[in-house]
Parts: C-alpha cells; structure tokens; sequence
C-alpha cells in the first residue's frame, strides 16, 4: 500500500450498504445524544424543582396561599410535584364549593385528579427513554450487520485473485469493522444514559407516589376532623 | 415551557461532540507505528547491462576510430601540409593554429569526462537518498536488513538483466520504472507500469523481463519479505546503447 489507510479512505471506499449502516448509526448516535442532553437537563430540572416545592410546602406556609402563588407564575403551566399538587389543590377547592359535598367523595376526586396528573407527569418524563433503549440495544446489531456485510465483500473479492493474500482483505476487513466501531459507540453512552435516567424517573416517581399519600392524609384529617 | 427543556442546547453539544470524535479520529488516525507498517521505501533496481554486447563494442570501438580519422582529416584539411610550405612564418604560425585545434579538442574531451563524473555522483546520491528515506527509528536495524536485502536485490536484479531483451526502439536515457508484486513465495504476482518510458515497446519489453524471471529469490524472513520485496519498483534503463 502506497497511501497509508486513513479512516477517511475507509469510510468513502466502503461499499453502498456498509456505507448506509454508518451513516444510520451516525445519525442514531447524534439523535441519542441529543436525548441525552435533553433528557439530563430535563431531570435534573425537574428534580430541582420537586425539592424547591418540598421545601415550601413543608415549611408551613398556607396551602391556598402556595396554590395562588404558583398560579400566577410561569403562566399556571406547572413540571414536576407542582403539577400533581395543582390538580389536586384544584379539584379540592371546585369540591369544597359545592356545600353538600361527601368528604369520601372529595378524598376519590382529589386522589384521582393526582394519579391522572402523576401519569401525566410520569410520560413526560419517559419520553425518548424508549428511543435510546431502542439505539442501545439495536446499534450493536447495525454495526455488526454492516461488518458481516463488509468482510462478505471482502472475501468474495479474495476468491477471483489467484495469489491470495492478508493484503487484498486487509482493507475489506478494517473497513468493515469501522461498522462495529460506530455501532458500539452509538450504543454505550445511550445504555448508560437510558439505565441512569429510567433509575432518575423512578426516584422522582416515587416521590411523588409520596407526596399524593402525605398529601391524602393530611386533607383526610381535615375533612374528617370538623 | 419551562417543563420541557428545548432541543437547540441539546443539539449543540451533540454535534460539538460528535464533531470532536470525527476530527480526533481523522487527525490522529495515522500515527507513527501505523505509518511504518505500510511504508514503502522506493527500492530502485537498477536493470543495466552490465557485461557489454562484444558486437557494439566492437562496433563502438570502430566507430571512434572512424571519429578520429574524421577529426584527423579535419585537421590536415585545415593545415597544409608544412613539407610543401617553405615560409618559416607561416609555418610558425600554422604550428600554432595545430596546438589551439589540438587544445581545443582535449578541452571537449576533458568537458565530457566531466559530464560523465557529474552523472555518476548524481546517480550515487539518489542511491543515498532512498537509503536516507529510511525511517529514523528503523533505521538501526535497517542497516543490517538492507545488507541482506542488497544481496537479494543484485540477484533480481541479475534475473531481470538475463531475461530483458530490448526491442529495436530503445534508445539511451530511456526510463521505464515498474511496479512488482510478488507473493512470499517469490513469485511474481502481477508488474505494472508506474512511470512510462514513453515507448509502449520499451515498457512491454521491460514488464516481459520481469514476467519472464517467474520466481525470484526472496528472503524467508516474512518481515523483511514484506518491508521490501512484497512490493518494489524497478527502474529500466539501457546504458549501453549506442544510440
């Protein structure tokens, strides 16, 4: 070989589908990434923004007054504990309005208003999870595709040579692998990423399972004590 | 929304670091122990003939003796021959004429020879340059291998010499440089043309020579095989041609 082999040259040499396998897996990385950014900004956000709201809640402020407050900021678009407690903060007020209202059914509406709003809450929080556990466990296959694919070619160019040699397959081969390569590194950082953010979602679910119970009992004791 | 963080930071930095792989990988990629696998050291083969055609010789040696008498019948149409001439002046000054003529011809003769040593040295350094391409870290044991491989080299050499028969056309300073893959074996793979001698005759005769030889002794050692012998060029050009 006259010209050292550059990854460049390899890649452009490659054949049209081994060529497609990398382009795929590039954009499969970049869109992982991208989630991944998104996904760390978005939980850390939220998980900001739960401990600021359990901080007020419980530093034994008046509710009613916390709920007003939260309306008139961030235009009553509320993420997170906020939301959960604004549906049912909401619901208990509309309830209280009406005078015959059964404190059992107040205690059904409300909690029903927060699962709804934590389901709610739960599917913002898993949006493009399921895309990078899709790249994480797929790439690897691409790339390996891509690679059989490669050395298929590079081995079927070796049989119409009579002195075969490791220097007519060599670069079929490196070539080939590069697919490997780029499947495998499009599909680390999204497993990694997809196994720390769906333990995050969890913690940050449960907490919130946490807070509808506090907050069901301390609306139970107060219906059910006058 | 505060609640769903926007995509445009998340892409920025995604392509920044997909960016700095790429560049990375394609910057750093042919590093040094990389390079000194697939470099390639021009192995020139000087392919002349050394034992000369006793017909051309001869030939030659007719010649000169043909240029000479020219030069001397050259010279006595100039000068007059001294017996018939009486006049002591003229003859002086005739006798002088013969020494600037004789001077002169020493001087082209001592300008040639000039010429000839100035091609020799030049050809001697383009030997030691290819020697001095050699990589730096190699190059210790470069020294042994290239004595091994000068052997090596004399006798493909002396193989393609033995099997290039020239074809009419060739004419002095006529250059043909060959590309030859041989397999560990020693056995010719395929030649190809790297720099034509600009007489497709003249190139075919050369790759013939080379597709003729068949086989040629390589060293068994696979490394120093594939460092010199996997792939070499070889430089055709006839010396002793008259023409």
């Amino acid at each position: 070989m006259a010209e050292t082999l550059s990854i460049v040259d390899l890649i452009l040499n490659a054949s049209l589908v081994v060529q497609l396998v990398m382009g795929s897996l590039f954009v499969a990385s970049m869109a992982s990434w991208i989630m991944i950014f998104q996904r760390g900004f978005n939980l850390n956000a939220t998980i900001r923004s739960n401990t600021e709201f359990e901080d007020e809640i419980w530093s034994g402020k008046d509710w009613g007054k916390i709920y007003l407050d939260m309306q008139a900021r961030d235009e009553g678009i509320h993420f997170g504990m906020e939301s959960i407690f604004a549906a049912g903060f909401k619901e208990y007020t509309r309830m209280k309005k009406q005078k015959d209202a059964d404190p059992d059914a107040i205690m059904q509406n409300v909690q029903r208003f927060m699962r709804s709003a934590m389901s709610l809450e739960e599917e913002r929080l898993e949006t493009h999870l399921s895309f990078l556990a899709t790249v994480g466990s797929t790439s690897p296959y691409v790339g390996l595709f891509g690679t059989v694919w490669g050395i298929m070619n590079a081995f079927r160019g070796l049989a119409t040579v009579q002195q075969a040699s490791l220097a007519i397959v060599a670069p079929g081969i490196s070539e080939a692998l590069v697919a490997t390569a780029m499947g495998l590194f499009a599909a680390i950082p999204a497993v990694i990423a997809y196994n720390r953010f769906s333990a995050q979602v969890e913690i940050i679910v449960k907490r919130c399972e946490g807070f509808i119970d506090e907050f069901s009992s301390i609306l139970h004791r107060t219906e059910y004590a006058n | 929304m505060s609640g769903n963080t926007s995509y445009v930071l998340p892409f920025m930095l995604a392509s920044l670091l997909h960016g700095v792989v790429v560049t990375a990988l394609v910057v750093k990629w042919p590093d040094e122990s990389f390079e000194t696998i697939t470099s390639d050291e021009f192995l020139f083969l000087d392919a002349m003939l050394v034992e000369k055609n006793p017909y051309r010789e001869k030939e030659r040696q007719r010649d000169n003796v043909n240029k000479k008498t020219i030069a001397k019948k050259a010279l006595e149409a100039v000068i007059p021959d001294p017996v018939e001439n009486k006049d002591e002046k003229d003859q002086a000054q005739i006798d002088a004429e013969r020494l600037a003529m004789e001077e002169d011809l020493a001087r082209e003769l001592a300008r040639s020879q000039q010429l000839e040593r100035e091609r020799l040295e030049r050809r001697k350094n383009e030997q030691s340059l290819s020697l001095a391409i050699l990589d730096e870290q190699e190059y210790r044991r470069a020294i042994t291998d290239d004595e091994k491989a000068q052997a090596y080299v004399a006798q493909i050499t002396r193989e393609i010499i033995k099997n290039w028969s020239r074809p009419p056309s060739a004419r002095n300073g006529m250059e043909a440089i060959l590309k030859v893959f041989l397999a560990p074996t020693g056995e010719v793979v395929s030649v190809s043309v790297l720099a034509s001698s600009g007489s497709e005759s003249f190139d075919r005769s050369a790759a013939l020579a080379v597709q003729k030889a068949e086989r040629f002794l390589v060293p068994t050692d696979a490394r120093q095989f594939e460092r010199n012998f996997r792939e070499f060029t070889v430089l055709f050009r006839p010396e002793d041609l008259r023409l």
